[in-house]
This record gives structure tokens, sequence and C-alpha cells, in this order.
């Protein structure tokens, strides 16, 4: 390989690997959901267009910087979640397998058409001056933005991991994952556990979405297209499987990115599905692990 | 079989009278609609197609109780098979000319039957929500491949070409249309009907209640599986081969999106999954809904499609059929 062919490569897995973190964040996100309540949420994608229509509509209502939407998206997306998994979730009892796929389904149905008839049909973007803006290292360039939400990604990831193993209620969940009945024998309020853990996912989906913006433009079904994307990652890496569903994360990325410069772009959508149809029939525990891993 | 499978109350049971009666009803409104809403019979048309759509669905959905969420799949085989061999320019060399579209099809059928052999052979080993996401993944594959290919005319889509007389009729006339549709919906029912009095039927709903219970039984859950999953694509292939026909030209947008899966699945189960009557109550409910949420909504019309769900799901999870049978045996036991 010449030099020119060896850069476009590292160009191309640097690109893979940032656009793959993005899509570990997402997944997380849903995976964490799945391993602590067995709930598939079908809306996780329109959760991270709120995220993106969040930020859009404080840019232009209050020229708000896109990164500092995170303050609202977060918490709002924490508040949806917790509401919904109380409301609607929580009421299935022992239909919630298949009735949280539906729920989710009429949930992520609400949310774009509701976006649609606030915002309208028109992909809109923000302009910020860094929003093009890249860096050079070694021939490489690299997009600021797509950088940014590389490390927003890994800061949000690591925040879980000391959430999950460090304080008293990451015990909680954790528990509540491996065993509900158990733990709630040991006086863990377990329904109370479920919305915390749905409203923390949700939150992921819009933190995702925020950082998302600068980079793309936003539109009310752009969720559809991020929910597969959720669904690959996290079957990639094993359903309920948190470490599984960012490496997951990095595989899709860099498998999109590799394939679309070497193969063809029209086709970046399909190398991740054909990845995901294969991992479901042949090791349907996931690339990472022996069993399906709980939290 | 001799022994009962361990069927739960809650789902509506055997055909009774009423039900009869409202099935009857039903029919005597349709071959009546022509003659009264003459004005209206895109909708009739469009209507009834996925209202036998959502039957087609519901082998797999009701009866095996498979939730697939990429029949849209089955719907583009079944349209893009029809027309691509009606097309002079665009069909093989080898054929020698273009396919009548009854044949196309009947063609679009098997190759619809095929893919769901081998796609529901690798998935069925896989339960619950792993197939659900794997049906998923397939129909957007073949989105993706028809927007990608030149053959399928790519994302632009394809036209129907001229078609020839089907018994001396005009497919193109909405009355003609009209009828075929409600001939696809008698098929549909026939079908179903059929299933449900058949060994095949027990079998799969033993399958749908207790998959284990079933397999000591000595029913073959997978296999059981299969032969609903292909019963189900094929059908629903002949509905895409004549929803083809009614659109006369289609994009891969408009055909093999989620929503048109959604929709499918969606008529099936807010009408009632596991009774014969559900999905088309379910398909007249929500193309009616629909048809004046586009008035008021414009393109945000799938709202309703959300919120009824949700609805179903958490009050109605037997559908709207289920919840009037329940009302009515409660009537009965009072008295």
């Amino acid at each position: 390989m010449d030099q020119a062919g060896l850069t476009a490569l590292i160009q191309t897995l640097a690109q893979g690997l940032l656009t793959g973190g993005l899509y570990a964040l997402i997944g997380t996100g849903l995976s964490l959901i799945f391993g602590v309540m067995r709930v598939i949420n079908f809306a996780h994608g329109d959760f991270l267009a709120i995220g993106m229509f969040i930020t859009l509509a404080l840019f232009r209502t209050f020229d708000l910087d896109p990164y500092l939407s995170l303050l609202v998206a977060a918490p709002v997306g924490f508040a949806l979640g917790f509401v919904i998994q109380r409301l609607v979730l929580a009421r299935l009892g022992d239909r919630l397998s298949e009735g949280s796929m539906l729920a989710t389904l009429g949930i992520g149905l609400i949310i774009s058409n509701t976006l649609l008839l606030t915002f309208g049909a028109q992909p809109q973007n923000i302009n910020v001056p860094y929003a093009t803006n890249t860096f050079q290292l070694g021939g490489v360039q690299v997009s600021i933005p797509l950088l940014i939400a590389g490390l927003g990604t890994a800061l949000a990831i690591a925040g879980l991991n000391l959430l999950l193993y460090r304080t008293e209620l990451g015990r909680a969940i954790r528990a509540t994952a491996q065993n509900p009945l158990g733990a709630e024998l040991q006086g863990v309020k377990t329904a109370h556990i479920q919305a915390i853990v749905f409203g923390l996912g949700v939150a992921f989906a819009a933190v995702a979405g925020v950082l998302l913006m600068p980079l793309l433009y936003a539109f009310p079904t752009v969720g559809e297209n991020y929910t597969t994307k959720a669904f690959i990652v996290t079957v990639l890496g094993g359903l309920g499987n948190l470490p599984g569903a960012v490496a997951g994360g990095l595989v899709l990325g860099v498998v999109e990115s590799l394939g679309a410069y070497y193969i063809s772009n029209n086709y970046r959508d399909a190398y991740g599905l054909v990845a995901f149809l294969l991992v479901l029939l042949l090791r349907p525990e996931g690339l990472f692990g022996r069993t399906v891993k709980r939290v | 079989m001799t022994t009962t499978a361990p069927l739960s109350a809650a789902r509506p049971r055997a055909l009774t009278f009423g039900n009869v009666w409202l099935s009857l009803a039903l029919l005597a409104v349709m071959l009546l609609y022509p003659f009264v809403f003459g004005k209206a019979l895109n909708f009739g048309v469009s209507t009834l197609i996925f209202a036998g759509l959502a039957m087609s669905w519901n082998v797999l959905g009701g009866w095996a109780g498979q939730l697939s969420l990429g029949h849209a799949a089955f719907v583009g085989v079944g349209a893009y098979t029809m027309t691509l061999l009606a097309t002079p320019e665009r069909v093989p060399a080898f054929l020698g000319g273009p396919v009548a579209p009854w044949w196309g099809a009947l063609i679009g059928m098997g190759l619809a039957v095929l893919l769901a052999a081998v796609w529901g052979a690798l998935t069925f080993r896989l339960r619950g929500s792993y197939f659900t996401l794997s049906t998923i993944a397939v129909a957007l594959v073949l989105r993706l491949v028809a927007i990608n290919s030149e053959w399928t005319g790519g994302s632009e889509g394809l036209f129907m070409p001229e078609l020839p007389t089907f018994l001396g009729l005009d497919l193109f006339d909405r009355r003609v249309e009209y009828g075929l549709a409600l001939a696809f919906v008698a098929l549909t029912l026939l079908v179903t009907h059929l299933l449900r009095r058949s060994r095949l039927g027990y079998a799969l709903q033993a399958v749908r209640e207790d998959e284990d219970g079933a397999r000591a039984l000595g029913i073959d859950p997978a296999r059981m599986k299969l032969v609903a999953f292909m019963l189900s694509a094929a059908l629903t292939a002949l509905g895409g081969s004549l929803y083809a026909i009614y659109l006369q030209a289609f994009e891969p947008h408009t055909l093999l999106e989620l929503p048109v899966s959604v929709q499918i699945a969606l008529m099936a189960i807010i009408g009632g999954r596991a009774s014969i009557q559900g999905p088309v109550i379910g398909a007249l409910l929500l193309a009616t809904f629909g048809e004046v949420f586009r008035t008021v909504f414009a393109s945000a019309n799938l709202l309703i499609y959300g919120v009824l769900i949700l609805a179903v799901t958490l009050f109605a999870p037997d559908g709207i059929l289920g919840l009037f049978q329940r009302g009515g045996r409660k009537l009965g036991t009072a008295r």
C-alpha cells in the first residue's frame, strides 16, 4: 500500500471510530434498558430526535451554543423516560416483552409526528462557526464536532460506569438486572429503579442527539435510522451487555466507514444490517462474551 | 389432535353467531360500497388491500404469535416481481416478452415463499424479540437493494406498463380493482377460516400459547412457524401485486419502509390478533382515522396510529374485537 492509500485507510478508520463512538452512546442506552428491564425500546431513535430538536429550538430562540443544550436535553430525556416507564411500561405486567415493543413503537410514532407538526418536515441545521472545522494530525483530518462527540461519548460512558459500580444506586440497578425478585426482597424498590434506568437510557439517546446536531440535519423522522443503528449496535455487542454495546458501536462505525470507502457509499447502511443479521443468526449472544451477560 | 392446548380464556374463541352476523354485515357493506360511494373508490380499494394484507400478516402474527415488523418485504417482492415481469424493457430476455400480471403475481408469491422459507428456517431457532429484529433488518436490506439497483428503477421506482385485460376487464379501472381487492380479502378470510379449523391452525395456537408445551405434545414449533410464515408471505406478496396495480407507480420509499410494515401489523393488532375479523375491523378503523387525520394533520397522520397502538396495548391487549367480546361475555354472565 502506498503512502496515499495508507493515509486514506487511517482517515477512514479514524472517521469510523469517532462515528462508532456515537453509535456506542446510542446503543449503550438501549442496552442498559434491555439489560435491566428486558424491554426493547423502539422509540430510542425518536428520543435522539428530541435531543436534536431541543438543541435546534434553543439555538434558534436563545442563540444558545449547541453543547450547552446538554444541560437541558439530558434532564428532559431522563424525566421523559422516567414518566413513560411509570405510566406505560410498568402497567404491562407479564405482557412486557411484546407489549413493550408495541407500546414503544406507538410512543415513537407519537414523538416523530408531534415533531413533524411542531417543526415541519424540512430538514434543518444550525450554523455554528466550528461546525465544519477540522484539525490535521499527520495528514489525517478530523472534524471538530465529531471529536467533541467522541469525547462526550467517552465521558458519558465513564460516568455511567462510575454510577453502576461505585454508588449505592448502581448496586441497586445491578441487583435489579440480575434478579428483580431477589432485589425486591432485599429492600430494593425495583419499580423505582426500572423507571430510573429507563430515564437514563432515554437521557443517553437525547445526549447523543445533542452531540449529533452540529454534524447533521434534523428532521422529524431522523430517529428511525438511529433506532435501527441502536439495534445493530446492541445485537453486535449482545443484548444487555454494556461493554459489548461500546465495542459493537465502534465495530459498526468502522465497518460502515470501510465499506463506504472501499466498496460503495450507496450501501453504507447495508453493511451494518448484514453484520447484524449474521450475528443474529450465528451468534445471538453477540460478538463478545460467551453468554448473554446482564449489566 | 386429542389434547387441547392451554389456550388462554381471554382470547376470542370459536366463531359465534354474533361473529357470523358481524361478518355478513361487513360483507354487505363492502359489496354495496362502490354503488353508494362511487366517488371514494380509491379509499375503498386501498382499505380493502390493507385489510387483506393485515389478514395475511395475521396468519403469522396472530395465529403463530410471531411479531413481524418486516412484512413490507413481501409487499415489495410481490409488487416488484409483477411489475418488472410485465414491463417489456425490464423483463429478463430469456422469458421472451412481458408476463401477464396474474402470472407475475403468482411468480411473486413463489419468490416470497422462497424468501420466507430461507429467512424462517434461519430465524425461528431464535425466540421472541430476535425474530422481530431480524424482520426489520431483512426489509431494510431489500429496501437498500431496491434503491441502489438499476434494474429495480432505483429510488425513482417503477411505472406500471400497459397491462393486458383480465377476463376482458381493464385492470386500471377502479371498479375492477375494487372487485379484485374484495376477492383478495375473501381469499385471506377463507385461508384464515380454514386455518382456524385445521390441524395446522390448532398446532399454531398451541405454539403461540406455550412453545414448550406444544413441543411436549409432539408438535415441531419451528416447522409450524415456518409453514405459517410461508403462507403469510405468499398472501402478502399477492396483496403487494394488487397494491402495485392500484398505485400504478411506486418507489422503494412508499413500499419498503418500516411504516408500511408497521401499518400492516398494527391493523391486525388493533383489530384483534387471534380472531378472524379483527384485522378487517382494524384496517377499516385505521384507514378511516388515517383519512380523517390526513385532512387535519396532513403528513402527520401517523400520529393517530401511535395513539391507538399505545391505547390498545395498555387497555385492550386482545384488540378492539377482544374488548367487545370481553364486554359481551360480561353482559352474558350478568344476565
